[in-house]
């Protein structure tokens, strides 16, 4: 079964490899390293992982942007590469830093789920179809439930479970009743034949149904206003390096299929003559999002809680690159999901390791970080600033990108104009709350009872170091990500 | 080995790099400092040679290899390098010289505290003097002549602790200056008319044919054509930095820097770049000889000015007593005999003069150093004496240099490269004024070299530093020793009877014929120079019993033109009370004009701005402070009343999202949907 040359066998071969590794680290877990201690067993749970992810990083960049495979199922074109890279590498941190989090029993599960997970996000990134998609996002949101709930010491982190699940249960059902809305308006489950479908008869109330109700499931799926609710306290309650991974991968994987979905399957309805497409839809939630992320992070004295309402911002900030990848193509939007996932990474990477020195949650806690350890503030310096997008770090690339895109797409004055105007006013804001968090860590002084130095694992270290060279390294160097389009 | 001009910008790179290394090396890293610079210098020297090479291929090819360097609206600026015999003759005797320097002063500035700094200045100056060499445009020229300015000023200040070096520092700088600035106008001039600064540029350049019949037909004020008015004014640029007259007061103050610097800067290279450019833009200072009708020809100024230095500097070196300020007056004396002869048509013959002189004065130099630091920095001729038997090696290798600068027959590269000079005098059809001079001046440098060497190792030593002293460590005598066999053997590279240098510097065969056809000047320039060395054996070498406080034959003879002589012809003394006065009177009414009449309205202005200041401050705390306040009051409270409309309700969650999902419904169906 072949299709533009590539056999499923290869286009597939990075999820095989993940899926294998996940076996491995369960049966390596309940045979070889059953009577090991918990570090032993993290270890190598953690490495066993962590070999699977690069496996299937060598593999998935070999296959390359083959073109279409398994009959048009699959589409493995430049975006899905970068984006199936990027969701490895993000997915690769991840476990990094989760390598000791001894507050976690069950270290196999855990990484197994994470590889699960990011299963799931590698078929979200490329799939093509509408069916396809729904059982990757499925099988993605299903694992992360669980690790949103694996912290069996704290309330919170069941708690947030179960949120998650709940109102990604309700996000999933609208999902599928507008897919299937949509199958039945086209005929056809396939994004190129569901376009060819839509071209001639245009917006019909129905599809309007449709595409609000897909369009609420992803906003749900990338955190945006407002079906963004469950953001702050899944990130508050999951273990930070779970809310690590729902904070990067799954949002890169989450708007890879978003704009594949947009585009090439439902472009021809993205604004009808003289009537509303789903571009103004995208735009109130892009709108909205802007405005809670940015004013709800604002009286946030919790670190997490902040992160999440961050989060919240920057998806009202991609969803501005979604509406101009039409025509400025998902370049920017990549680099944006991309460099902002590397970031959050880095930035649960610093609330991980603080949590398990045990280091309270709040904002305030984080006084004389700088003299505590100064690797870690250090490192928090690069994350917090690249979020809040200030030069050379690859933040302001990705919001100069997404930016200019969107002023080009009809100058000042269309909605995407205004939008991309508020989005640089409210930037203002935004550095603000980023600000708060560094004055915390980088000029408050110790109080007594926080003297001790923090120590951090070495794998910690190397990870977090890494995460802020590579920011460093794509602000300075932009086209080493944007090459990947042209 | 070969070097195309395409690569030529590698040889000025490496002390460039060297100078780099030097200045972030911290203040202990001597052998670091020292070694990657006397290695870049080496490495330059092999490349200069691989230039040579490659030059002497096809010695009357201009190579070159330009580029753009930017642009500036519709203007792009292009520069390059240009590889020639000229070039590569140069780069060699700089990167030579300059190697065995930088060795030298291994041992000289052994003691000295800041010896990674001087290393790195000297590395600098390196690359600055390397790099002039090698532009093929003027502008790069301009750029690179300023920073060997700069080095020198760094280099002859080194010792700034001390009042005089910085003060030498300063003025070498200041009066350098003026020269420069003539430099630029002419530059600006030139760029104005012609577009361009690339010397060769496929037909396009200042220094081809269509630029110079353009410029020499254009007649500007007073006569003058374009070529000689933009050439004289390049000239002052040389007469500045080459010490002629009347810009030569600031090269004997020079020599309050280091030893080695003399050698390097204020004898071998820098002071000869003025001599370097005349002879670069040659073709410019040509392009007015055929025109008959101008007042003055160009290089008529350039043989005046030459004749004027080369006779005031040797005159004002017989009645000086520091070592390094008779041999700075015969430096400059000597670059005027380099200018006579570009003046006088032989820009071939400047050039030889040049480079021999380069290697017997920096051995002298680095012979009066090595006394220097032998005697314990006494400088005094009169306190030194009969250094001579136990400072052999120097002894040997000064005599070498003395003979070589005095131009004693055949075996000295010195008297080659005079001979040619006077010749070329000589056959100057416009007038036997240089020439004279010139044969005037032979007689006085044979004089003066006497008397410096019999006073400084001759006789009974006069002081205890000098009966003190000995011979330095290998690495100094190790330069002066390859130097000296320079000063002997290079000569034979310019000779009559094999005229090597001259053809290919040239890019032309010269006949055999100039020289010998004026016989009867070699035999009388030699007579002059017996005559010198007879005079000066006559008056110093057979003294006895004399001590430090013993006054000078010349003194006691004449001690009217003595004192004239010794007091360097009043020329600081001179200025001081012309220009200096001037300029402190100019000083004294700007200072007075700024106090009174600016000073009095700016500070009115100030109380106008601290009038308005207070306003706006005012009007800052009360309005726009409180304004800002309350608005960022406001934006944390939104954020505090969404932040409580969060509950962490599950119920409340996705009521809101079913909301949602109505409204947004809502909008798209209520939107214009059919």
């Amino acid at each position: 079964m072949t299709a533009g040359g590539t056999t499923l066998a290869s286009a597939l071969a990075g999820e095989a490899a993940l899926v294998a590794g996940a076996l491995a680290v369960l049966a390596f877990d309940l045979t070889g390293a059953r009577n090991w201690a918990a570090g032993a067993r993290w270890r190598a749970a953690t490495t066993l992982g962590g070999v699977a992810v690069l496996v299937a990083l060598t593999l998935v960049w070999r296959v390359g942007a083959a073109g279409p495979a398994a009959g048009g199922s699959f589409m493995l074109d430049a975006l899905g590469t970068a984006s199936r890279a990027g969701i490895l590498v993000l997915a690769g941190l991840t476990l990094a830093l989760t390598n000791g989090a001894r507050r976690l029993r069950h270290p196999a599960e855990f990484v197994a789920l994470v590889l699960l997970a990011t299963t799931g996000l590698l078929v979200m990134a490329v799939a093509q179809q509408l069916l396809l998609a729904f059982l990757a996002l499925e099988l993605a949101s299903l694992s992360l439930y669980v690790l949103a709930g694996f912290d069996r010491t704290r309330p919170e982190s069941a708690e947030a479970g179960l949120k998650y699940f709940l109102l990604g249960g309700l996000s999933a059902a609208f999902l599928l009743f507008g897919f299937s809305l949509l199958y039945g308006l086209t005929g056809s489950i396939e994004f190129t034949a569901i376009a060819a479908g839509l071209a001639q008869p245009g917006l019909s109330p129905l599809l309007a149904v449709a595409l609000v109700m897909i369009l609420a499931a992803f906003g749900f799926k990338v955190a945006a206003a407002p079906f963004h609710l469950w953001a702050p306290d899944v990130y508050e309650g999951a273990p930070p390096v779970a809310a690590a991974l729902v904070a990067s991968a799954s949002k890169l994987a989450g708007f890879t299929l978003l704009v594949r979905l947009l585009w090439p399957g439902l472009g021809a309805v993205a604004a009808g003559s003289g009537l509303p497409g789903w571009l103004p839809v995208v735009a109130l939630i892009s709108a909205a999002s802007l405005l809670l992320g940015n004013f709800g992070a604002l009286a946030q004295s919790n670190l997490r809680r902040l992160l999440a309402y961050s989060a919240i911002a920057h998806a009202g900030a991609l969803l501005l690159g979604v509406m101009a990848a039409g025509a400025a193509g998902p370049g920017p939007l990549f680099y944006y999901a991309a460099t902002y996932g590397l970031a959050t990474v880095g930035a649960f990477g610093v609330v991980s390791v603080l949590d398990q020195a045990g280091v309270g949650p709040g904002i305030t806690d984080l006084a004389g970080l700088h003299r505590r350890s100064p690797l870690l503030a250090g490192c928090l310096f690069v994350f917090v600033l690249s979020l809040a997008g200030i030069p050379p770090l690859a933040g302001f690339v990705g919001k100069f990108l997404v930016f200019a895109a969107a002023l080009r797409l009809g100058g000042l004055h269309s909605p995407a104009g205004v939008l991309a105007f508020a989005a640089i006013f409210l930037s203002a804001v935004a550095l603000y709350y980023y600000l708060g968090v560094l004055k915390a860590a980088l000029v408050t002084a110790t109080t007594p009872d926080q003297e001790t130095c923090i120590t951090v694992p070495v794998s910690a270290a190397v990870t977090l170091v890494a995460a802020a060279l590579l920011l460093i390294l794509l602000g300075l160097l932009p086209s080493a990500l944007l090459g990947l389009f042209s | 080995m070969q070097l195309s001009a395409t690569h030529l910008w590698m040889i000025p790179a490496l002390p460039l790099l060297a100078a780099a290394i030097g200045s972030l090396t911290p203040r202990g890293g001597r052998q670091l400092a020292a070694g990657t610079a006397i290695a870049a210098m080496l490495g330059a020297f092999v490349l200069s040679c691989g230039a040579l090479v490659t030059a002497l291929a096809q010695p009357a090819v201009h190579g070159y290899a330009n580029f753009a360097w930017f642009t500036l609206g519709n203007e792009v600026v292009r520069v390059g390098w240009l590889l020639d015999p000229l070039t590569a003759f140069m780069a060699v005797m700089v990167t030579f010289v300059g190697a065995l320097i930088f060795i030298f002063s291994l041992g000289y500035m052994k003691e000295d505290q800041n010896f990674t700094r001087f290393f790195c200045f000297l590395s600098l100056f390196a690359a600055a003097m390397l790099g002039l060499l090698v532009v093929n445009s003027l502008l790069l020229l301009f750029v690179c002549w300023e920073l060997v300015g700069l080095a020198s000023y760094l280099l002859i200040g080194f010792w700034f602790h001390k009042p005089a070096a910085a003060a030498a520092a300063k003025k070498a700088f200041l009066t350098t200056r003026i020269g420069d600035l003539g430099l630029l106008l002419g530059l600006l001039w030139l760029y104005h008319v012609r577009g361009t600064l690339l010397c060769y540029d496929g037909g396009a350049g200042v220094l081809e044919q269509g630029s110079l019949t353009a410029l020499a037909g254009t007649t500007v004020a007073g006569g003058f054509a374009l070529s000689t008015a933009i050439g004289l004014l390049i000239f002052c640029g040389a007469i500045g930095k080459s010490g002629q007259f009347p810009l030569h007061v600031w090269l004997p103050d020079a020599m309050e820097g280091p030893t080695p610097v003399s050698a390097l800067i204020h004898a071998a290279t820098m002071v000869a770049a003025g001599v370097f450019l005349v002879a670069r833009v040659y073709p410019l200072m040509l392009a007015d000889q055929a025109l008959a009708s101008v007042p003055v020809h160009a290089l008529t100024v350039v043989a005046g000015i030459g004749a004027i230095t080369a006779l005031l500097g040797a005159a004002i070196a017989v009645a000086q007593n520091d070592i390094k300020r008779v041999l700075a007056f015969s430096t400059v004396s000597q670059l005027g005999y380099m200018m006579l002869a570009l003046g006088v048509g032989s820009w071939v013959a400047a050039i030889f003069h040049l480079l021999m002189h380069a290697f017997f004065k920096a051995l002298l130099f680095l012979g009066a150093g090595s006394v220097i630091h032998a005697a314990h920095h006494e400088q005094d001729v009169r306190r030194l004496g009969g250094l001579g038997r136990r400072m052999k090696a120097t002894f040997a290798t000064f005599a070498v240099g003395t003979m070589a600068l005095a131009g004693v027959p055949f075996l000295f590269s010195g008297f080659w490269s005079k001979e040619a000079v006077l010749h070329a005098a000589h056959a100057w059809p416009v007038s036997s004024l240089p020439l004279l001079v010139g044969l005037v001046a032979v007689v006085l440098t044979a004089f003066y070299m006497t008397r410096l060497i019999t006073g400084i190792f001759l006789g009974a030593p006069r002081t205890d530093a000098a009966a003190d002293a000995h011979e330095n460590s290998a690495v100094m005598t190790g330069p002066l020793l390859i130097l000296a066999a320079c000063a002997i053997g290079l000569g034979f590279i310019g000779t009559p009877a094999w005229p090597w240098l001259q053809s290919n510097l040239g890019g032309i065969v010269v006949e055999l014929e100039s020289i010998w056809e004026a016989p009867g000047l070699m035999l009388l320039s030699i007579g002059l120079v017996v005559t010198g060395l007879g005079a000066g054996w006559a008056v110093y070498g057979r003294r006895r019993n004399v001590n430090a406080s013993s006054v000078d034959p010349l003194a006691q003879a004449a001690p009217g033109l003595f004192a004239v002589l010794a007091a360097r012809l009043g020329f600081d003394e001179f200025y001081a009370a012309t220009f200096g006065r001037a300029n402190a009177w100019v000083a004294a009414l700007a200072d007075g004009f700024d106090r009174r009449v600016w000073g009095g309205l700016v500070s009115l202005l100030a109380r106008f701005g601290e009038f308005s200041g207070l306003l706006n401050r005012e009007a800052d705390e009360d309005i726009l402070n409180r304004g800002f306040d309350r608005a960022s009051a406001a934006v944390r409270g939104a954020g505090q009343t969404y932040s409580r409309a969060q509950a962490g309700e599950t119920h409340g969650y996705l009521r809101t999202v079913a909301l949602a999902f109505v409204v947004f419904a809502l909008v798209l169906l209520l939107g214009g949907v059919r």
